[in-house]
């Protein structure tokens, strides 16, 4: 492996140059973008969780002075789109399967008059039996969501049955026998909440038409060559004729994935043959939202006395409101990962995603895995204090290593979850805290508690293209967006580093589906990891090629170059050089012609057949290892929890931007902390309760606890410069964490999310009622 | 009914004339492009919007505009004094307190104006001024060691 030191640029904090114009609100999001003639939009959403649409009568609306266009269904192709499965349509056709689906669109002169020729729209409607609960949902004879799901397109081997639009089932080894050779038994059922991604910026787009019928959309998504896909497929429209710039963004952490205002604002822009902006209130984005899905996770697990875990079998149940989305992917996960980062020679795991009329669920930061971990973390907690074990020695006994296999057949790699759970509890002095007292004062209790994550690495295809410019700069297209997490400014230092430029010398160029290549998005913290080899590839063909060129210029004779601060010289002989821009200069007028390095990744796992029923993920290249430690005081007269610290050690294989990668554990702690303890769309018949951010609470800086990130850097094999992406594992160690400490303060195990003061009450009653 | 208006903003003189329904922020957005204001609820409950009127840190969103005559109201674009950014932004991007950015101008408005009271806030003070403006991003450490940062910046520069 190669040694950190040898790197002039990987591995040395670095300031964001994009911070500069974000400080001074000169970044241009979404709703700050405008074009001559551009009209408003907004959106008729459904109110309804299940009716057949008898009628749509858009006249009034149309006849308001300022409405330029209306849409509906019948503007919309009859195409059905979708990642995994084919099961949307632009506007509800025929029925509406959630609140918050949109029915009709209207562009205006403003936004104003838009907002009053929605509410000039006469839809009639039918009520249709709605259901809200997944396992109801589930029954035989329970009202059909999507009475056509056998005949939709899909991705995954399909398993369909009513409103199930997955099943999926996977095995390894015996776990019949294994329950029988367990000493204890522990069956446990844990409930997840759905979770609003809280992004600041609301969703938006810009669509504009040229005179060729091409169309442009510039929109704040996360995944752009994955929306013009989806605006071509959903349109009708070949690849060519769509074109998606990326803007900047305002956060997105998996609510911003393929496509969802932009459609709409496309189709708007088309028939009005004006540019058309769309974009959401708040309330509008948390009722049309993508919400990170519930989940019901019923687990059992089989121990020996000593601490041996046996078997584990999960069946997990997954409510994909009214379309799938993403919650089938999110299941894929949450199944392959049900073990945990444990040893468990005999596992079996059941998904199920169940449609209902609740809201549109899809995924967020750390996919299914997320719910999962929530439910195997605390799990392991209740049966450590069962077997009166430490629940760090408890784990410590069943640590997966290399070579280990997942649920999925795949075998484990670059498993450290025991360096990172030995220097997270060596940090927080677990030992001797475990033991202090746990009261303070009256009412108040401390408590300290543990969990590990594991996550997959690596995921599909990315492509890079490096163009070496005459000054001896670098230009660098790739299809990732910079979500706001700096991946732009980690990006610039990997092409940097191969490159042997500055890193002021590169840029990373803003994404357009015209000219980035391929890119499967921001999404499933592959943006290091895989666009980081694209990068780091493209980067070095491009150098191999300088190389050619200043062998020959230099006289070196095939001795070994190097390139450092963009200039390149003879090893041996560092005397010898010439600057990249006189390389350029000769290549330009002379000899060679241009330079463009080029390179597309796809991760190939050492592992290349799915195995199980209905299984709808890749393998994974690698994995993700981390600890967190989580200390808080409970009150236990308000039921209130007061998260004081969070000890998070990530293995980052090669920390490119270290500052960085200390900020993404920052906010991906204190997100994780909202699931655990506040947030959660309170859905009641289909509609949420709770669309505004008074209501949705999200952490404040009052709630922000101490955060003492934990940096460990052991290289990955495949990762750039030995890199693994850190975006989502943050995120998921807090909620278990934090429900393990609550129970080491006051006893009491509360095992549905988030914690809420009303909950925690409830459970010491409970107790309280037990021990009476 | 148009109403008409005056006011400072950022140093500059304005007469608008304004809709009664018309918010301090829409004047800023979209009559004047100082976009530096973001728009995250519209209900007063994230801070996106903040701006600075006579000295104290308000929600735009929640301001008609028919309410601001006479005011003088600053942006984050009115930071800049020739061409060089202002200490407590170049805080911010030095302590890594920027991600997303989206609420950053509100942050650093609502962090001015308490620093402008309390040029030695300490972390509670910090904390308490900054309760209103929701960063879902960073996780809030590095904000507040960028409000640190910039006080003693600003500070050294007088
Ligand atoms: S937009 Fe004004 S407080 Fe959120
Ligand atoms: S930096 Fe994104 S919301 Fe604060």
């Amino acid at each position: 492996m190669d040694d950190q030191k040898a790197y002039a640029i990987v591995g040395h904090s670095m300031l964001r140059p994009d911070a500069r114009e974000k400080v001074r609100g000169r970044a241009v999001y979404v709703a700050d973008f405008r074009l001559p003639g551009m009209l408003f939009a907004r959106v008729l959403w459904s109110d309804r969780p299940h009716a057949r649409i008898l009628h749509i009568d858009t006249r009034q609306a149309l006849d308001l002075p300022g409405v330029y266009t209306v849409v509906t269904a019948d503007d919309a192709p009859n195409t059905r789109y979708g990642v995994y499965l084919k099961d949307q349509l632009i506007f509800a056709r025929g029925k509406v399967r959630h609140i918050g689906e949109p029915v009709a669109a209207v562009a205006a002169e403003s936004e104003a008059i838009a907002e009053k020729a929605i509410e000039k729209i006469v839809v009639q409607y039918e009520e249709l039996p709605a259901i809200f609960e997944p396992i109801e949902a589930m029954k035989p004879g329970a009202p059909l969501i999507h009475p056509d799901l056998e005949s939709y397109e899909a991705t995954y081997p399909k398993i369909v049955k009513g409103n199930v639009c997955l099943y999926t089932r996977l095995s390894m080894g015996d776990t019949e026998k294994g329950f029988e050779d367990a000493d204890y038994v522990f069956e446990d059922t844990f409930k997840t909440q759905p979770m609003y991604q809280g992004y600041l910026e609301p969703r938006g787009a810009v669509a504009s038409f040229d005179f060729n019928d091409k169309l442009t959309v510039w929109t704040s998504n996360q995944q752009i060559l994955v929306c013009q896909a989806e605006l071509a497929t959903a349109l009708e429209m070949p690849m060519t004729q769509v074109r998606v710039i990326g803007t900047a963004i305002g956060g997105a952490f998996g609510g911003k994935l393929k496509t969802s205002v932009e459609p709409i604002a496309a189709l708007l822009a088309k028939k009005s043959g004006r540019p058309v902006r769309l974009v959401l209130t708040r309330e509008e984005d948390f009722i049309a939202s993508r919400a990170r899905a519930p989940y019901i996770l019923r687990l059992k697990t089989g121990v020996k006395a000593n601490g041996k875990i046996t078997a584990k079998s999960v069946e997990l149940i997954a409510d994909c409101g009214g379309y799938s989305d993403h919650v089938v992917g999110t299941m894929g996960l949450a199944v392959s990962f049900s073990q945990g980062p444990y040893k468990i020679p005999n596992a079996e795991a059941k998904g199920y995603c169940v449609y209902t009329n609740n809201p549109n669920y899809s995924c967020m930061r750390a996919y299914g895995v997320h719910q999962m971990c929530f439910a195997t973390e605390s799990q392991m907690d209740i049966i450590a204090s069962k077997i009166g074990m430490d629940p760090a020695e408890f784990r410590r006994r069943n640590l997966a290593e290399d070579g280990d296999v997942l649920v999925t057949t795949q075998p484990l790699r670059s498993v450290t979850v025991d360096q990172t759970m030995a220097q997270v509890l060596k940090a927080c002095h677990w030992e001797e805290k475990r033991k202090a007292s746990k009261q303070r004062g009256v009412k108040n209790f401390y408590g300290i508690g543990m969990a590990n994550t594991i996550l997959n690495m690596g995921l599909l295809s990315s492509a890079a293209i490096v163009k070496i410019n005459e000054d001896g700069t670098a230009s660098v297209l790739t299809g990732a967006v910079d979500l706001g997490t700096g991946n732009h400014t980690a990006l610039a230092q990997i092409a940097a580093e191969e490159l042997g430029m500055k890193p002021n010398d590169v840029n990373i160029a803003a994404v357009d589906s015209d000219s980035s290549p391929y890119d499967l998005g921001q999404i499933a913290s592959r943006t290091i990891f895989d666009c980081g080899n694209a990068i780091k590839l493209a980067a070095n063909d491009a150098r191999r090629q300088l190389f050619a060129t200043a062998d020959e210029v230099l006289g070196a004779e095939g001795r070994e170059l190097r390139a450092s601060e963009g200039n390149v010289y003879v090893r041996d002989e560092p005397d010898k050089k010439i600057s990249i821009r006189d390389l350029m200069g000769y290549r330009l007028y002379f000899k060679g012609g241009p330079i463009i390095g080029r390179a597309g990744w796809l991760g190939k796992p050492g592992f290349d057949h799915l195995v199980g029923e209905g299984y709808p993920q890749p393998p994974s290249v690698t994995f993700v290892f981390g600890t967190h430690v989580a200390e808080v005081e409970v009150d236990v007269g308000t039921g209130q929890v007061k998260v004081e610290r969070i000890t998070a050690a990530h293995d980052v294989g090669r920390a490119i931007n270290p500052l960085g990668v200390a900020a993404q554990i920052e906010g991906g702690v204190v997100q994780g902390m909202g699931y655990a303890l506040y947030e959660e769309m309170q859905i009641h018949e289909g509609v949420v309760q709770n669309p505004d951010f008074l209501n949705y609470r999200m952490p404040t800086i009052l709630d922000a606890p101490e955060i003492v990130p934990i940096i460990l850097e052991i290289p990955e094999e495949y990762g750039p410069f030995g890199a693994k992406g850190i975006g989502e594992p943050t995120n998921m160690g807090p909620p278990p964490a934090i429900a393990n400490a609550i129970y080491n303060a006051v006893g009491v195990r509360v095992k549905e999310l988030p914690i809420t003061p009303e909950r925690l009450l409830h459970a010491l009653d409970d107790k309280k009622t037990r021990e009476a | 009914m148009k109403h008409a208006i005056e006011l400072t903003i950022n140093g500059k003189c304005y007469q608008i004339e304004v809709e009664p329904e018309e918010r301090l922020l829409d004047v800023l957005r979209d009559r004047l492009g100082l976009i530096g204001a973001k728009e995250g609820c519209s209900t007063g409950d994230c801070g996106a919007c903040t701006v600075l009127m006579n000295g104290q840190a308000v929600t735009s969103c929640m301001i008609l505009a028919v309410a601001v005559d006479g005011a003088d109201i600053t942006t984050i674009e009115g930071l800049e004094k020739d061409g060089e950014i202002h200490p407590l932004q170049k805080a911010f991007i030095e302590e890594g307190a920027v991600q997303c950015g989206y609420c950053t101008p509100g942050m650093i408005l609502s962090a001015l104006a308490l620093l402008k009271e309390n040029p030695e806030p300490s972390d509670d003070e910090i904390r308490r001024a900054l309760a209103g403006n929701l960063c879902r991003c960073t996780g809030y450490t590095r904000i507040i060691a960028a409000v640190k940062a910039g006080a003693e910046r600003m500070k050294n520069h007088g």
